[in-house]
């Protein structure tokens, strides 16, 4: 026996030894994670995450296909590499006319699918149509609802027609009592820095659609009988009006995209929405070849199949493995165009990707890829790029029951949080706010309330929770009532536990966590089946302080919290129809404030990019969306052209 | 023995009922769907989905249709995966499961018989306490802590082999994670042969082989082997049907496409056709594996005798 335990010792210290081998090894070069030796040919592996519902740039909306989409599709804009705002890209130019209902986009004229078919406006219009057809099932649709009819025709909507007069009934016509206030008289105007605000020329080209367009809103109702009978009800006024009338369904050809000429795209615009643009790179918006998808149908994305409008190509799709695309040779900015291939692998374990990064089988991860056990030791070396990003973590209150339905127990539980500190041990920045600082410069930002655990004390003793002499006191707190749930991804869990540990230390409440299965938990969270407290987060669909404002836009509440304010939603639409650009962001900021004061949320940190990039790789930049625009990636062999450190982000 | 087989495959029908019943249930049980995320889709736009994948039919008719499709085994499409069957997802992962089950399969046969019948040789030898310590920690050390741990040597530190992905079979990707699934099977293997062996060494048999004069080798070989080997037989045989279908975590580990990877997945994505397709499968596979492990000892012993 003795004899057996000392075999199993010496086999343990020889497996110590190996183990211990693997640390001093990979301490060896400690400025870089692994091996840095650039590939031999012009191909950037690349990890995107989990494999793509579909290489269908209109079906997913999720992170991990926009950025294969990015290499296949290209829109009217892409996104800068460093900034992630709309540079021009199919659409050379945009106009936008004064009370922004209409955009005009002049397109290159040698634009070109994989194929060598041109890109013309048609392609376009061709594009958004099929997007929001009900049958394909978009994801991403609701992108496209501020353009006229989309979201009537997306719904599947009707025009109310008058038989007698064969005039179709007019939205104004039926505006309820707290319909969007008058449009405010145009502001002067100011340049905004990203499109030109004037009369479009060729916009002035009178056609029939055009007219219909600018004509007042028809009035549009469900189409389907059960839905519209309900509206119809609601409704006295629009019920004795739409009595003996005809339906008639919105149609594709109702949607407000126009092809002026073949190089001209006209897209007017149900009410102003100056973020348009910066939704334009979204990959909804791409050009996608309509003789392919008609062939092959849900088959077109096949590699034999498919077309592409990208500066590449797809050549392979291993399921579950790996996507590789080629450089396109008809692509019309070819010459700029430095990578030969890309290779996608289809990964989605962290431990996996940075193992496989770490050996040298990976050029480059995605965000969020560096788990929070190795910060410490990844976090130091010159290839860990980490800049913040347009996204923020978030806890959301569920306001319709229990002690969080108190505004006064919402505040204290957000001031008691030294979020500073859970910034500054993960590496990350605080957030006290909705919208992430220095994104959107010149933006006003709202401070929202500060750490101050006396005043969180103070504001729950007036909440009830308090003994004889008036003084918050713990014993009262209901903290049974109140419990953290979070989904077990990325660093959701060591979050949870730092906030508890402050409410503990800060109040002397234990409230505790649930960690929940992803899909039970936001089941839970959308139908507020949840006491107190669950966690979320959002990453910018497009760069537009909207798109964080926008989370609680939506009608009555059902956004995680339950909490709706009309007058919110009033200020949002009243922002939106402000064309001045700093009046447009005064007003957000005034929604924001109204929203921080009603404290439905406990802003907790803006996320951080937190990738590896080996020191060859140039041209991907830790931007705020983690979206690269691919023909500016390329492999750089000379080692003194190499990035030691994060890229220089400035223009 | 054609009747019995018979009864067999009448019997397999009302079970993969059961199973597949039993699925849709647990999924359909469980909260959320193929498209619910963070982001919460607009209304019009879940209608559409639900429109377009049937969703708002009335369950039975749902179920029917499920029910209906696997009579004729063809298990519909995917919903998270636009486009693809999930026939063509088994297809296409089959061959990945059954290549790296069948490499685990014959290391474990291999590493395992030799480690036994050595340690079976030579008892309280130091190869013997040797083989079954290993033995011993294959069987208590669990495959998602062997995984990382060889990755941690043979690709972090070594660079022998690649950490991740699959490469095709053969290739250098193959042997980390086969290494990894048949580990536990190396150890039972390893003690069952051993504690076989060492009773069979002292049997009178061995010892009129041995007064033949047959070399060592000839007696090992020849004889005792053979006869240790029946109760391997009877462990491995059902065991290879969960090699190739259970091999879920290890495929997770090495990011490999096979069909225990995509199980996972389509879980956590509700994919409810793909599970069922999965599960069916599965359940097919083990099934099919029982009968033929059941036949296969109606040769190898005599005493069984099916009629």
């Amino acid at each position: 026996m003795s004899q057996s335990g000392s075999r199993f010792a010496l086999l343990f210290i020889i497996l110590s030894c190996l183990i211990a081998a693997g640390c001093l090894a990979s301490a060896r070069d400690n400025s870089f994670f692994g091996k840095t030796d650039p590939p031999r040919e012009n191909i950037l592996r690349y990890v995107s995450g989990s494999e793509p519902e579909s290489l269908d740039p209109q079906i997913p909306n999720n992170q991990n296909e926009a950025r294969i989409s990015l290499a296949l599709f290209e829109g009217l804009a892409e996104y800068d590499p460093k900034t992630s705002e709309p540079i021009p890209a199919l659409a050379e130019r945009w106009e936008v006319n004064k009370d922004w209902s209409e955009v005009v986009f002049y397109l290159r004229h040698d634009g070109n699918f994989s194929n060598g078919d041109p890109i013309t406006a048609r392609d376009f219009v061709y594009t958004i149509r099929r997007g929001l057809k009900p049958e394909l099932g978009s994801r991403a649709a609701s992108l496209a609802y501020p353009i006229k009819y989309a979201q009537a025709f997306n719904e599947g909507g009707v025009f109310v027609l008058d038989p007698a007069s064969r005039m179709f009934l007019l939205e104004k016509d039926f505006a309820e009592s707290e319909a969007p206030m008058p449009t405010p008289a145009p502001a002067p105007q100011a340049p905004t820095g990203k499109s030109e605000i004037q009369s479009p020329k060729n916009a002035n080209a009178d056609t029939e659609f055009h007219r219909f367009m600018q004509a007042p809103a028809r009035l549009v109702l469900p189409g389907t009988e059960k839905a519209r009978n309900k509206a119809l009800e609601a409704n006295p006024k629009l019920k004795a009006a739409a009595a003996g009338k005809e339906f008639v369904p919105v149609t594709a050809e109702a949607v407000g995209v126009e092809a002026v000429d073949d190089y001209t795209l006209r897209i007017s615009l149900m009410q102003p929405a100056p973020y348009f643009i910066s939704m334009m790179p979204h990959q909804f918006f791409r050009a996608l070849h309509s003789k392919t998808i008609e062939t092959f149908g849900n088959r077109w994305t096949d590699p034999n199949n498919i077309v592409t409008s990208g500066p590449f190509t797809l050549e392979s799709w291993k399921h579950y493995d790996r996507i590789v695309v080629k450089r396109a040779p008809h692509y019309w900015d070819a010459a700029n165009v430095h990578l030969d291939k890309i290779v996608f692998y289809l990964l989605e374990s962290n431990t996996t990707m940075l193992s496989l990064y770490k050996s040298g089988g990976l050029d480059a991860t995605y965000n969020h890829t560096v788990p929070s056990a190795w910060l410490d030791k990844v976090g130091q070396m010159k290839d860990f790029m980490d800049a913040s990003e347009a996204a923020i973590d978030f806890y959301n209150f569920n306001t319709t029951k229990g002690p969080t339905k108190d505004v006064r127990v919402r505040k204290a539980l957000n001031m008691s949080l030294d979020k500073k500190a859970l910034a500054d041990w993960r590496h990350v920045h605080p957030l006290t706010s909705i919208i992430p600082d220095g994104i959107f410069p010149g933006y006003p930002q709202p401070k929202g309330d500060p750490f101050d655990p006396e005043k969180a004390k103070r504001l729950l003793a007036e909440a009830g929770y308090r003994d004889s002499s008036g003084n918050f006191d713990p014993q009262k707190f209901q903290a049974s009532e109140i419990e953290l749930i979070v989904n077990p991804d990325a660093n959701n869990v060591p979050y949870a536990e730092f906030v508890q540990a402050q409410w503990k230390q800060n109040l002397g409440a234990t409230i505790s966590i649930r960690v929940m299965e992803g899909k039970t938990f936001f089941t839970a969270q959308i139908n507020l089946d949840y006491k107190g407290v669950s966690r979320t987060g959002w990453a910018a669909d497009y760069l537009d302080p909207f798109t964080f404002l926008g989370i609680f836009y939506t009608p009555r509440g059902s956004n995680g919290t339950g909490w709706w304010d009309p007058k919110y939603v009033e200020l949002l639409d009243r922002a939106n129809r402000t064309t001045d650009h700093q009046q447009r962001y005064a007003i957000l900021a005034q929604a924001e404030q109204l929203l921080l004061d009603a404290q439905p949320v406990i802003p907790l940190v803006v996320g951080t990019t937190r990738f590896v990039k080996k020191p060859y790789v140039k041209g991907l930049y830790p931007n705020p969306v983690t979206l690269h625009s691919w023909k500016a990636v390329y492999i750089e062999r000379d080692p003194a052209k190499w990035d030691y450190g994060m890229p220089d982000m400035s223009k | 023995m054609l009747r019995f087989i018979i009864r067999r495959v009448v019997v397999i029908i009302p079970v993969l009922f059961i199973v597949i019943t039993l699925t849709w249930a647990l999924v359909r049980l469980a909260p959320g769907n193929f498209y619910t995320s963070e982001k919460k889709l607009a209304a019009g736009i879940e209608r559409n989905l639900r429109e377009k994948y049937g969703l708002n039919q009335p369950w039975y008719i749902q179920y029917g249709k499920i029910l209906k499709n696997i009579a004729r085994l063809d298990f519909g499409n995917s919903l998270k995966y636009e486009g693809q069957s999930v026939n063509q997802i088994l297809w296409r992962a089959l061959p990945v499961s059954v290549a790296l089950g069948l490499s685990a399969y014959v290391l474990a046969l291999i590493v395992g018989i030799t480690m036994g019948t050595l340690s079976a040789l030579k008892p309280n030898s130091w190869i013997d306490y040797s083989s079954m310590t290993l033995a011993m920690l294959g069987i208590s050390v669990p495959n998602f802590v062997l995984g990382p741990l060889l990755v941690l040597i043979f690709s972090l530190t070594l660079f022998w082999f690649p950490p991740a992905l699959w490469d095709g079979f053969p290739s250098l990707s193959v042997v980390l994670p086969a290494v990894t699934l048949s580990g536990i099977y190396i150890a039972y293997i390893a003690r069952l042969t051993r504690s076989e062996m060492l009773g069979i060494m002292r049997s009178d048999y061995i010892r009129t082989a041995r007064a033949k004069g047959l070399s060592e080798f000839q007696v090992v070989t020849r004889h005792a082997l053979r006869g240790s080997l029946l109760p391997v037989v009877s462990f491995t045989g059902p065991e290879l049907a969960f090699l190739i279908t259970g091999a879920v975590v290890v495929e997770k580990v090495f990011a490999l496409p096979g069909i225990g990877n995509y199980f996972i997945n389509a879980c956590f994505n509700r994919d409810e056709p793909l599970i069922i397709g999965i599960v069916a499968f599965f359940a097919i596979t083990v099934l099919v594996f029982n009968l033929l492990v059941d036949i296969a000892y109606g040769f190898i012993d005599p005493r069984i005798r099916y009629s």
